[in-house]
């Protein structure tokens, strides 16, 4: 038990989430039920023009779709949001309906926030200051790790002040998150690898937050016991169309989880890392999370031996320091297992830029909700240099 | 002396306990973003009956001016935090953690949050400074 009797948290609900094979044939249904007739579809071109997902959802739709934005950007920048904006002005709107990854159900979240407050999406960067609900959101994730369709913020990049921006709110959750398995069927394995352990370092990091709290947990632990049973299978057989439902699940589990618990060092180190040298945030947090938990295996006390019983590892709770440890090692190997980098010298990133990533990391947002605080730069480069 | 809060005289009073603390000019030296307005949501039952807010000049570790503001002027400055009195009381006598309470929803930011959070270590001192002005709750009046 590792609640003190001072314990208090928010736990905001997630969307309502329609999972199944062949979910994405409700789309047309649920925005019925959203009272939506003329939604903006926004994903990207590689969607619409590599695979059958776009077409088959403007089937689904059954003439609910009034318009198409295909210009997502990894990193959505403000212009091309408000791009976004424009177009839904132009055809009217009502809804929106992303199909993608994170860049794309984040490029909605705030299409969904300029088509109901008016004016330019960074005319509403800050946290809880929406003053209320937004137009209906419909996500629709094709890759299962980000959790995006579970989460309450949308990060859109600012070239022009060279820097990450946030609009944070509970009206931002998407109304509906579509969890189809056959919409990341075509995912290919290092993709799938790179994205799961995204969703395996939003539930691990979570569960060590100084946010975390009972219902986070429950969410973050189903998620790695998931993970695990389900990644590699995802890895080896894309086709296998009920490991692909199980990693959705899973990376909507740990979304929720790091929406309300948030995350820490892990992704901290990634932002910089991804800001700097603009690596897949997915390998990444694969490569770095191993020695994350090695890092925090003194500070985190019996959640280490629920993490490591999650992973299938024997752990003693009266050792919780051995259970992070061994629950650090198997992290690693399931890396080796699905094909991910397990040094950030396989990465092609200099080791001499390591201290400059220790000190913009200690600028990130995330690194305050760490089990311990770090204040010191040299403690995120020992994380750095060990998985150099 | 208590003084009430929020008020001009409290305002002043917090200008001068933030100035005279070296802890403040060291943690906030890399603050260059400008103002930060905290707003007090209205609350006619303790006689607050429009917003008030207390606007902090702050750069390099410095607060350059310090003033008691309505609604329309807070709202121009980059960093506007808005909270019920209750949450700013808790605030003050460290019951809540200003971020901690920003991402629960306790607390409403306008402006860029990364920035915020960046200044954590600042953040704390300010409340910290906060804690230390002599204050007169309405609420407890």
């Amino acid at each position: 038990m590792d609640y003190g009797a001072d314990l208090g948290f928010t736990f905001v609900h997630t969307p309502k989430v329609i999972f199944g094979e062949n979910a994405l044939a409700e789309v047309g249904t649920l925005l019925s039920d959203l009272k939506a007739s003329r939604a903006l579809l926004v994903t990207d071109r590689f969607l619409a023009e590599k695979t059958e997902l776009v077409a088959r959802l403007r089937k689904a739709a059954a003439g609910r779709i009034a318009g198409e934005f295909l210009d997502v950007v990894p990193d959505p920048t403000a212009e091309s949001i408000d791009r976004a904006s424009e177009l839904a002005r132009r055809v009217g709107a009502d809804a929106v309906v992303s199909l993608g990854g994170g860049s794309a159900i984040d490029t909605g979240k705030g299409l969904a926030v300029v088509l109901t407050e008016g004016g330019r999406v960074l005319d509403h960067e800050g946290y809880h200051a929406l003053p209320k609900p937004l137009v209906p959101h419909l996500a629709i994730p094709t890759t299962a790790g980000t959790g995006s369709e579970m989460t309450m913020v949308t990060v859109i990049t600012d070239p022009a002040r060279g820097q990450k921006t946030f609009i944070g709110s509970y009206f931002l959750h998407p109304a509906v998150a579509v969890l189809d398995p056959t919409c990341t069927r075509d995912l290919p394995p290092l993709l799938t690898a790179a994205t799961g352990m995204d969703a395996m370092a939003h539930a691990v990091e979570a569960l060590f937050s100084t946010l975390r709290q009972p219902f986070s947990d429950a969410c973050a632990l189903a998620a790695i016991r998931t993970i695990m049973a389900f990644l590699p299978r995802s890895v080896r057989n894309g086709a296998d169309l009920l490991a692909r439902g199980q990693m959705l699940i899973a990376a909507a589990q740990a979304g929720s989880a790091f929406s309300n618990a948030m995350v820490s060092l892990n992704h901290a180190m990634v932002h910089s890392l991804g800001a700097r040298f603009h690596k897949h945030h997915g390998t990444l947090n694969a490569v770095l999370l191993p020695h994350t938990m090695r890092f925090f295996a003194p500070d985190v006390g019996e959640r280490f031996v629920w993490v490591a019983q999650a992973m299938g590892v024997a752990a003693s709770p009266a050792d919780p320091v051995a259970a992070g440890l061994a629950a650090a090692d198997r992290m690693d190997r399931l890396n080796a297992e699905i094909g991910l980098p397990r040094r950030l010298s396989e990465l092609g990133i200099p080791r001499e830029a390591l201290a400059e990533v220790a000190e913009m990391a200690l600028s990130d947002g995330s690194i305050i909700y760490s089990p311990r605080p770090i204040a010191e730069a040299a403690e995120v480069l020992s994380v750095l240099e060990r998985a150099y | 002396m208590a003084f009430d809060f929020p008020s001009e005289e409290w305002t002043q009073a917090y200008f001068n306990a933030v100035n005279s603390d070296p802890n403040y000019k060291e943690a906030g030296k890399t603050w260059t973003y400008g103002a930060l307005a905290f707003v007090v949501s209205k609350e006619p039952s303790i006689g607050l009956t429009e917003e008030k807010a207390f606007i902090l000049d702050l750069h390099q570790g410095v607060c350059r001016k310090a003033w008691i503001a309505g609604l329309e002027e807070a709202q121009k400055q980059p960093f506007v935090i808005t909270g019920t009195y209750a949450q700013w009381k808790a605030v003050m006598k460290k019951e809540l953690d200003p971020i901690k309470g920003m991402m629960q929803g306790k607390l409403k930011l306008k402006g860029n949050l990364p920035i915020i959070v960046k200044h954590v270590k600042a953040a704390q001192v300010l409340v910290e400074n906060c804690s230390k002005v002599p204050t007169r709750f309405l609420d407890e009046k």
